[in-house]
């Protein structure tokens, strides 16, 4: 819903079917979770995304599922074996 | 960013009863043949295996020109054999002290304690697990760990 560019409130608002205060209240919490930054213009608080925090938690994820994904598949290996060797 | 917060989930299904899977995590001889990967092995695992008991892991990589070790701490939070165990995890020295993710080389943004959440349900003598590894953010390792981190975030989203 950002775009990397700055945006106001009311077009976040406008596509869902939510009180502008209720928007500024999930933009606050963006904002608390530094995914967002906000300036100010006049009456206006125009957003930006910030997407640096958001690569951290991807690159950490990421890194994460693959070492998992390679752990589980070694694990369901010895299971089989296990089983096999039950079976004999 | 102090209160990042990232896991992944994971959720597979094993053609294997669920008390054996559930020896795969706790025992450690187990734990060892499938917790390496390619190139490492885990020379140690130690489990003391009751609610505030330690774990240790050593993973180690070996090439021809020397070996890197990689140490694990962390305590058992929830035991319920055999549905569902929690621990955390922290990178330690070999006699168990703490360091810090970026000492190690990881980078910046790497959690100092991660915690590891297994559940296990047996449906027709196959096993489902959902895994799920929460990385908790650098700088709260010292502080006592998940109760904190999760006021924290309460009081941020509250």
């Amino acid at each position: 819903m950002c775009y990397a560019r700055d945006a106001k409130n009311h077009w976040f608002a406008e596509p869902f079917d939510m009180s502008l205060p209720a928007v500024s209240k999930h933009i606050r919490v963006l904002e608390n979770a530094g995914l967002i930054s906000r300036g100010r213009d006049a009456q206006f608080r125009p957003c930006r995304l910030n997407i640096d925090p958001l690569k951290t938690v991807v690159d950490w994820t990421d890194q994460y599922r693959h070492i998992w994904d390679v752990r589980f598949d070694a694990m369901s290996d010895i299971l089989k074996a296990m089983r096999d060797a039950e079976d004999e | 960013m102090n209160n990042q917060q990232s896991w992944v989930e994971i959720e597979r299904v094993f053609e294997a009863p669920v008390a054996d899977v559930w020896r795969m995590w706790t025992e450690p001889e187990l734990f060892k043949s499938w917790y390496g990967l390619n190139g490492m092995s885990v020379p140690v695992a130690e489990m003391d295996l009751r609610v505030g008991g330690k774990r240790k892991v050593c993973m180690e990589m070996t090439s021809a020109e020397r070996s890197i070790s990689m140490w694990f701490i962390g305590v058992y939070k929830e035991i319920n054999e055999p549905t569902r165990l929690v621990y955390t995890e922290s990178m330690c020295n070999e006699d168990g002290t703490l360091i810090s993710p970026q000492a190690m080389g990881m980078p910046e943004g790497h959690p100092d304690i991660t915690e590891v959440i297994v559940q296990l349900s047996e449906e027709d003598g196959r096993t489902r697990m959902k895994m799920v590894h929460v990385g908790v953010p650098e700088g709260t390792a010292g502080e006592g760990g998940w109760n904190q981190a999760f006021d924290k975030l309460t009081s941020r989203l509250g």
